[in-house]
């Protein structure tokens, strides 16, 4: 078992040959060109996702106004947008979009198909991923599932308007609805995209099992690798359930079965189980990879090794196990056993003190230390500040008696969208910008990336702090016309605010954009290792690192944060660099 | 019994596993179990509830069966068997809090 | 000495040492395998539960469904388990001629498998036995025919996809491409072959003789 302790054979020796353009770029093997395409994918879709939110505020600012149509409303034929103004039909699709495409297509795969794909063999020591081919065959799996769900928008009747949860029997007869063609493209190419996350998920996780660099035993593994690794596992055991149900929901629509149709026998109530019980483990699936990113940078930014490593990783095992006991709190109000709704409740307000326990890690790790606040620390931070508000009313959803009140109100729309915005993203934000020199070799211009996160966070605050009032007065959560409701109308001034805010933020990002492309040809070249970190991809490879990333198979002798350590010879210590005070590697593999 | 023996050395894998003999005697009773689960709800006169508990038990008895032997599982290293066991409780947990509900 | 280079290029065999002490190949196989019990989850819990739901939905074994035709099935099944097991251990001491023979009898008897279960869904459905709503005439409810065929149905699909694999691993093998010391891809599909084995019997229990 000794042998892996022994240097290994540089990877690129192997193959010598030059590849062509399609099979480099295109139809690549190498995790960091896979990743760089799902990053350009999902980009794409989140401004996809971002115009259709767009959209849906423009009509709660002016709801079936005639007098403010929708601005280039007349590019949309006359089945969606009529006159300026935004159907009802449309505005339930594009309710039900703006939700799929954020979560299915820009979120996660922004969280894991880039990321896991790109950091996870990089920060391991490994040459690339356990199975090439079934990784550039993921990407090719992921890419038309997100043009079948585009090509749903363009069929007669209008893309699924179920909402993203697809409740049924909503989405199980097309007679509720009226979209045809257009709920069952949803089906398919979820159906689809869930082949590409399983594919990415074996991958994943057999890499960091069986393809550590010598010397990466588990408790030297970076942060960012454990919460995709533990991600992976959930997607593996989670997206399984929901092709089940995805399946039946499918079959109910085309060959007539009655899984979820209730007058012949079928349970509605069967879907929404089987839907969060894959729902919640998907909410984990959005943010410990973002808990992971933002772990790195801030130990990064502030210059002092993670606070309570340890507690991190059990931190991050715990919250992904007990998010599979928690499913039913999203359905409170669905008439549940109370029995049930209890266990929920308090299984729920347990997966907090995991949460708790990583924000006091975090505070830990700024405490007293020398911060750094460059870009990627300031989206890091702001992650922390956006998770626990999200958090907090969290805290009050979970709890039954309230959540009688608050449910499917903007409430929960205030929840979610402060974890997924206020953490996922600015998580990726930070993320993009922290990783952007390893994978282009040049840095992102940093006075665009304030300029951007200051107006995100400012406005991302205004547009969904409001939201919380505007659900405790009972707004509900997916109203077309929230006017024809007397109580509800003395808000549209509110409703204004909250959607000029939005248009803001949605401009805001293409400072983003901007700075993006821009830097990819015109930003400042990168150095190796320019936050000074320790992990592998920073000191055992060059920025962009080459196929097979490593010259050498680097062997690890310590932890990933040790930032000035009295014993290092600068104020960090890379993680492959053998040391005074190193103790020799342990062998990672024996039993 | 043939199944014990063959366990020596196997932290590799299947290197001095499951014998061809072991895999037969796997056959048998796998058949054998098969008539006695058609036997019982077409023959043998039990309640229901007998029935289907002793049905349950028979079917994981033979999965228990081909994952052990046909599947190797038995060879393997303990941690792969860990791996294998570790979603079955959410398997059991999904069907069974659902089924309060109904 | 292994390399991770060498690992990746064959998912080879010769990476044994490393991780969780199974080469990747392998150890990707029971991670996918994993995935798969967690959607025959679904299938099987939701007949679970619905059944469960309308005890009055549901007929009695042998009411609507042939057991004895099935029975065979079973053990059709259970055959393949062990000639897929002996093809394995054949390549395991270098035996190219009964990998060979092993592997084509799997692939057979797998085949016969899908025969018989065309030809039980012909027979039902002449028997007003079908998944859906429309044109449902057997005992119980449409109900019955819809988790019915989802859940054979998928299975079926899984041993299609089986025969396929047993297919292609014969067309290699007469390429000579399996060696005593390199046959990961017989292993791995065994296992994925054993799981759909392992899959059957707990359908046929619950559906069948439940």
């Amino acid at each position: 078992m000794a042998t892996t302790l022994t240097e290994h054979a540089p990877h690129a020796d192997a193959h010598h040959h030059e590849l062509s353009f399609v099979r480099k770029y295109i139809f690549s093997e190498d995790h960091k060109i896979i990743g760089i395409q799902f990053l350009f994918m999902s980009l794409f879709f989140l401004l996809v996702g971002g115009l259709l939110a767009a959209i849906m505020r423009w009509q709660l600012a002016y709801p079936t106004d005639p007098a403010n149509p929708l601005p280039g409303g007349g590019l949309f034929p006359e089945t969606m947008v009529n006159n300026g103004i935004i159907l009802p039909e449309f505005y339930n699709s594009a309710v039900t979009m703006h939700g799929t495409i954020m979560i299915f297509f820009a979120i996660m795969p922004l969280l894991v198909g880039v990321f896991a794909n790109y950091l996870i063999p990089l920060q391991i020591g490994a040459p690339d991923m356990a199975f090439p081919k079934l990784n550039m065959a993921s990407f090719w799996t992921a890419f038309p599932a997100g043009l079948i769900m585009l090509a749903g928008f363009f069929v007669e009747g209008g893309h699924s308007s179920a909402g993203w949860t697809q409740y049924a029997p909503l989405s199980a007869d097309p007679e509720w609805t009226g979209v045809y063609a257009g709920q069952q493209l949803w089906l398919i190419s979820m159906i689809i995209l869930g082949f590409a996350s399983l594919m990415g998920a074996v991958n994943y996780i057999t890499t960091v099992i069986n393809m550590r660099a010598p010397g990466m035993t588990w408790f030297r593994i970076p942060l960012p690798t454990w919460a995709l690794f533990i991600t992976a596992i959930l997607i593996l055991l989670a997206i399984p359930v929901l092709t089940g149900a995805l399946i039946m929901l499918l079959f109910d629509q085309t060959i007539g079965t009655t899984f979820f149709a209730s007058a012949t026998g079928g349970e509605p109530l069967l879907w929404q189980h089987m839907f969060w019980f894959f729902g919640h483990p998907e909410v984990y699936i959005l943010i410990l990879p973002g808990m992971g990113f933002v772990s790195e940078i801030i130990a990064a930014g502030s210059r002092k090794p993670i606070f309570g490593y340890a507690a991190m990783v059990l931190a991050i095992i715990a919250i992904a196990f007990i998010g599979w006991l928690v499913w039913g709190h999203h359905m409170f109000q669905s008439g549940m056993n109370p029995m049930l709704g209890m266990s929920f409740m308090v299984t729920t307000m347990i997966i907090a003190v995991p949460s708790a326990i990583k924000v006091f890690n975090w505070l830990g790790t700024m405490w007293r230390g020398d911060l750094h606040f460059h870009t990627p620390m300031l989206h890091a931070v702001t992650f922390v500040a956006m998770f626990v508000i999200g958090g907090l009313s969290g805290v009050f959803v979970a709890s039954t008696p309230v959540d009688i009140f608050l449910h499917d109100t903007y409430f929960v729309v205030a929840h979610l969208h402060y974890v997924l915005f206020g953490g996922s993203l600015f998580a990726i934000f930070g993320a993009i910008t922290f990783w952007y020199p390893k994978m282009f070799g040049r840095m992102m211009n940093s006075t665009l990336g304030k300029i951007h996160f200051w107006l995100t966070l400012i406005f991302f605050n205004l547009v969904f702090f409001p939201m919380h009032n505007l659900g405790i007065a009972g707004m509900m959560r997916r109203i077309y016309d929230f006017t024809q409701y007397e109580y509800l109308a003395p808000f549209q001034g509110l409703q204004m605010f909250i959607s000029w805010s939005a248009f803001v933020l949605i401009g805001a990002q293409f400072i983003f954009a901007f700075n993006f492309l821009y830097s990819l040809f015109r930003g400042e070249k990168a150095p190796q290792n320019p936050w000074h970190a320790n992990s592998l991809e920073w000191t055992a490879a060059p920025s962009p690192p080459p196929h097979g990333n490593f010259a050498h198979t680097p062997t690890v002798y310590r932890g990933p944060y040790e930032y000035s350590h009295p014993d290092a010879p600068g104020d960090y210590w890379p993680q492959n660099e053998p040391g005074p005070a190193a103790p020799a590697p342990e062998p990672v593999y024996a039993e | 019994m043939e199944y014990a023996e063959a366990q020596a050395g196997a932290v590799a894998g299947h290197e001095g596993g499951a014998s061809t003999k072991a895999y037969f005697v796997v056959f048998g009773t796998l058949a054998v179990l098969t008539v006695i689960e058609v036997l019982i709800p077409t023959r043998l006169g039990f309640p229901k509830n007998v029935q289907i508990i002793l049905l349950i038990f028979l079917a994981l008895w033979k999965a228990l069966l081909v994952a052990l032997y046909y599947m190797h599982l038995r060879y393997e290293p303990k941690r792969l068997k860990w791996m294998v066991i570790a979603p079955l409780p959410l398997a059991v947990i999904l069907v069974l809090a659902v089924l309060t509900e109904f | 000495m292994t390399t991770h280079a060498a690992a990746l290029d064959r998912g080879g065999m010769d990476a044994t040492e490393v991780g969780m002490g199974v080469y990747n190949m392998k150890l990707g196989m029971w991670v996918f395998l994993l995935s798969e019990v967690m959607f025959f989850t679904s299938l099987i819990g939701s007949y679970i539960i619905l059944r469960a739901a309308h005890p009055d939905m549901f007929a009695q074994p042998g009411e609507v469904l042939n057991v004895p035709l099935t029975a065979l099935n079973t053990f059709l099944l259970i055959c393949s388990s062990v000639t897929m097991v002996l093809a394995f251990a054949a390549i395991e001491r270098g035996d190219q001629a009964k990998l060979k023979a092993w592997l084509i009898g799997t692939a057979l008897i797998g085949m016969s498998f899908l025969g018989v279960q065309v030809f039980e869904y012909i027979q039902l459905s002449g028997h007003g036995f079908v998944p859906s709503v429309e044109g449902y005439s057997a005992a119980g409810a449409p109900l019955y025919g819809t988790t019915f065929y989802t859940m054979t149905g998928f299975h079926g699909f899984h041993v299609f996809v089986g025969v396929l694999a047993l297919w292609y691993l014969v067309i290699q093998a007469f390429r000579g491409k399996y060696t005593a010391a390199n046959h990961g891809a017989v292993e791995i599909t065994g296992l994925y072959w054993h799981f759909v084995d392992l899959v059957w019997i707990i359908l046929f229990t619950i559906v069948y003789l439940i």
